[in-house]
């Protein structure tokens, strides 16, 4: 499936996933929009071969590791078993399919990875389930599914909200998003998103939702509590 | 303390070698023996013993330095080459040990960094080849991968996903299953047919959203019509389709 994606993350973040500086969870989506996007994985590959270039031009100075070892350590690793490559060629590697009510849908390399030990679904108001993924101790990642009809409260936040598209559609004041579409809102951006035909995403934030508008603004505590143990959980 | 460490780094690491591996490595070291042999003979033409075993030492040191990265990775791969990889060792070990500092900043997680690094390109050298492009970028990722590893332990993050499958070469994992593309095959035959019984406008639009690939956006402002209007034309158009394929099921 070679699919049109429209929105794709930003050069810069596109760089420093190249660089591996981003976190966990940004990364997955980054690595998740790439499996639907080949010019942003040409822009990968392009990033790679400039970093290794500027890496190996690079003089590390006085500062090198002590090589006095290094007798020893060739002896030590030249006496390990090489990879063959017939092994990994027919490693399996099944996509992971996620159910949700009317639906399966087929997972992204990576993200076949993350819910590959299965996930937990919850249901939250309006229509929106989430499933929690423990992936990055500093930022939320959750699969969210939208049921068809169903619409998210108005939100901001405050920090950066990624959100992947997998299957099906939402929009919001911005715009339509399909499968591959990579959305970023920054922390000013109020938004709406909402789903007719219903949609699954992976998203990942950084904070909690902050809710402005009506009685979803009573959550904000609350959610607030539930992130903040389940960062404590996993410490 | 060092040698003590490298110990345990290597303790869990230890693989067994079956014999017909370790067969197969004696053949090839002798072989690579042999080959150094011959090509001091020629080059050194006698000499005294000390005399000509230093200068096959050097001309065998010589011949991998001009080497360029690719072929000594190769010969890494292909033929475990031992002489090659103590070369990409003084290439890159002190470069691998700048990235990890700059990285960590800490000088035993480099070292680490760089023990953990070259044991990989070792490992994993049979799997590069040359349409992996240079070999300068196959190891900087691996590298690069590496350094995520490190500095997702220091931040003590949730195991189970790991630098390698983050930045996996994508296989185009999301091609549909040919079962499944014969039925969608099937299906796209049996809407073209319908497609023309419907009215031209809905036609129209089916025709920008799905077939040029617009967003409902971009297809309104092209056909110059309200996006409300387009909407509704492609709800109208899809459900008249549904209708018809559902009819003939
Ligand atoms: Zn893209």
């Amino acid at each position: 499936m070679t699919t049109q994606t429209n929105h794709h993350p930003s050069q810069d973040l596109l760089k420093t996933f190249s660089e591996g500086q981003l976190s966990t969870g940004m990364s997955i989506a980054i690595s998740a929009h790439l499996d639907y996007c080949s010019s942003c994985r040409q822009s990968v590959e392009v990033y790679e071969s400039e970093l290794a270039s500027e890496w190996v031009a690079t003089d590390p100075g006085a500062d090198g590791p002590q090589l006095s070892e290094s007798n020893i350590l060739m002896d030590r690793i030249t006496s390990q078993p090489q990879v063959v490559p017939i092994t990994q060629a027919t490693r399996p590697r099944r996509p992971v399919e996620l159910h949700m009510h009317e639906r399966s849908v087929r997972l992204p390399g990576v993200l076949s990875r993350v819910a590959e030990k299965g996930v937990v679904w919850k249901k939250l108001a309006g229509g929106i389930n989430t499933a929690k993924l423990t992936l990055d101790r500093d930022a939320q990642c959750d699969f969210m599914y939208m049921k068809p009809g169903s619409q998210a409260p108005r939100h901001t936040h405050r920090g950066l909200e990624v959100t992947l598209v997998l299957d099906g559609t939402f929009e919001d004041e911005l715009g339509e998003y399909r499968p591959g579409d990579f959305v970023l809102r920054e922390s000013t951006q109020v938004h709406t998103p909402r789903s007719d035909e219903g949609c699954l995403c992976y998203s990942v934030l950084d904070s909690p939702l902050l809710f402005t508008s009506g009685w979803s603004r009573l959550l904000n505590p609350f959610q607030r509590l539930l992130f903040n143990r389940q960062l404590r959980h996993s410490h | 303390m060092q040698a003590a460490w490298i110990t345990d780094f290597f303790a869990d690491r230890v693989i067994h070698l079956d014999e017909t591996a370790v067969v197969k490595d004696m053949h090839q070291l002798s072989a690579s023996y042999d080959r150094f042999r011959m090509s001091a003979k020629d080059l050194a033409h006698g000499g005294d013993r000390v005399q000509e075993r230093q200068t096959r030492a050097t001309v065998v040191k010589q011949v991998a330095m001009e080497r360029d990265d690719e072929s000594l990775l190769i010969a890494v791969g292909n033929s475990q080459d031992r002489e090659a990889f103590n070369v990409l060792f003084h290439r890159f070990g002190s470069k691998i040990f700048a990235l990890g500092m700059k990285i960590t900043r800490n000088e035993q997680l480099a070292n680490d960094l760089v023990q953990e690094a070259m044991l990989i390109i070792w490992q994993k050298a049979p799997l590069y080849d040359l349409d992996k492009g240079s070999a300068q970028t196959w190891i900087f990722t691996l590298v690069r991968n590496r350094c995520f590893d490190i500095l997702r332990k220091l931040k003590r993050q949730p195991d189970g996903i790991s630098a390698d499958d983050i930045y996996a070469e994508t296989e185009l994992e999301l091609s549909v299953d040919p079962e499944q593309q014969q039925a969608a095959e099937i299906q796209l035959e049996q809407i073209q047919q319908y497609f023309g019984q419907l009215p031209a406008p809905q036609q129209q639009v089916i025709e920008y959203v799905f077939m040029r690939d617009l967003t409902h956006q971009e297809a309104a402002q092209q056909l110059n019509i309200p996006l409300g209007t387009l909407k509704s034309r492609l709800r109208l158009a899809l459900s008249k389709l549904r209708d018809f394929i559902g009819v003939e099921q």
